[in-house]
Parts: structure tokens; sequence; C-alpha cells
């Protein structure tokens, strides 16, 4: 599974939540592959996945969270998605 | 101090713009004349331009409101702003994909039509859109 960030350099929202939702998200599915993603460095894959506001999450390619989502919210998502029930989607 | 009349040429803008500015919480008077006009602060034709340019870069009122209020809060910075700015950015990129797709669409529907000569009810182009609008329907 690959979890990806997007924010924006600088944006202290972002900032001050990355290292709980990074924990969160490892300790719900280990061994997952974590990105942060500047999105003005990759704007085009951003716009791809349909990321209007900062920070967003997309899982394995699809935006999931387009506002930032609590430790919490995060967790249980990944736990949902590990366990199978958006298979296929 | 300045009457909304000033402010408005000065910015090449209606009063009315400006009173509509008023209402959106954009600007407000400083003081009013004895005979009762609303009087403004030599820096509302600063936000005033501000304003102007922030629509220029595709901010909507409502944003320009929150920037406004960033540009007031001790605790914000230029990373702040950037965010907003780089989320205009994406939401402009996404609009521009959208427009290059229905731009797309209609080079198809022009390519499809290319007899001008033919009675309107013959038309490709109103006959492609009624045959969309059918299959979207059912």
């Amino acid at each position: 599974m690959k979890v990806e960030l997007f924010h924006s350099a600088g944006c202290k929202q972002c900032a001050a939540t990355r290292e709980a939702l990074r924990n969160a998200a490892e300790k719900a599915v280990p061994g997952l592959v974590w990105r942060e993603v500047d999105a003005a460095m990759e704007l085009d894959y951003a716009v791809d996945l349909g990321v209007m506001s900062l920070p967003a999450v997309a899982v394995d390619g699809m935006l999931v969270f387009s506002s930032l989502p609590t430790p919490v919210q995060l967790g249980q998502e990944l736990l949902r998605r590990a366990s199978g029930a958006v298979r296929g989607r | 101090m300045l009457t909304i009349g000033k402010i408005a040429a000065q910015a090449a803008l209606t009063t009315n713009a400006l009173r509509f500015y008023e209402r959106e919480g954009l600007i407000r008077p400083a003081a009013k004349s004895p005979s009762g006009y609303r009087l403004y602060g030599d820096d509302t034709l600063e936000r005033v331009r501000f304003i102007k340019h922030a629509q220029h870069c595709g901010f909507t009122l409502g944003e320009i409101v929150e920037l406004f209020s960033l540009r007031e809060q001790k605790l914000a910075c230029c990373g702040d702003v950037r965010r907003l700015a780089l989320e205009k950015k994406l939401q402009l990129e996404a609009r521009i994909r959208t427009m290059k797709a229905m731009s797309k669409a209609l080079d198809a529907l022009i390519a499809g039509c290319p007899d001008e000569d033919r009675p309107v009810d013959e038309c490709a182009i109103l006959g492609a859109m009624a045959r969309s609008l059918k299959k979207a329907t059912t």
C-alpha cells in the first residue's frame, strides 16, 4: 500500500500533523510506502488525482481525503483498506 | 480621507463595485463627513488595488477575505499564503483541463459538420448533441 500526503512547502498546518499522520499510517499498516508530495513540484500528478486543497491524502493513487484527516481517521481508513473492505475500488 | 468617488476614480472601478466590496466585508469606511458621506482611509486604495490583483489571479472575494485575515494574523506566515496560492493553481489547472476537453469535443463536432448549406434540422452538430443528451437521460 502506498500513502501519499500532498502538501505545500512551508505550510504550518501540514508540518504540524505530518509526523502524527505518518505514525498513525505506519501503525495501521506496517510496511506501507509513505510519500510526501510537494504539490508545487508535482502539480500535474496532483491535478490527475483531483487534489484541489492542501493538505490531502491519496492511497494507492486515489484521492481519499481531500482535506486533512486526523491521525485516527487515516489509521481507520487504511485498516479498512488493508482488510480488503474496499478491494476492487 | 477619501470619498468613494475618489477611490473609484483612482482604482479605475465603479462606485457600485466598491459598495459591493464593502458589503462583502473587504473594505470599510473610517469615518463619515459632516454631511453624512462615507470617508475611507488612504490604505483603502492600496486594499482595493490588492483586491483587483487577487481577482485577476483567480481568487474569489471569499478567498480574498481569507488572504486579508491571514495578513492580520500574527501567527500566519508566507507558507500559509503560498498554500492558498497553490490551491488556487490546482483548481485553475483542473479547470483548464476540463475546458481543453470541452474544446476537443467541439473540434469533433465541427469536423463532423463540413456541409454548411444543409438545413438546420439536418445539422450534424445539433443532432450529435441531441443524441448525447438522449444517452445521458436514459
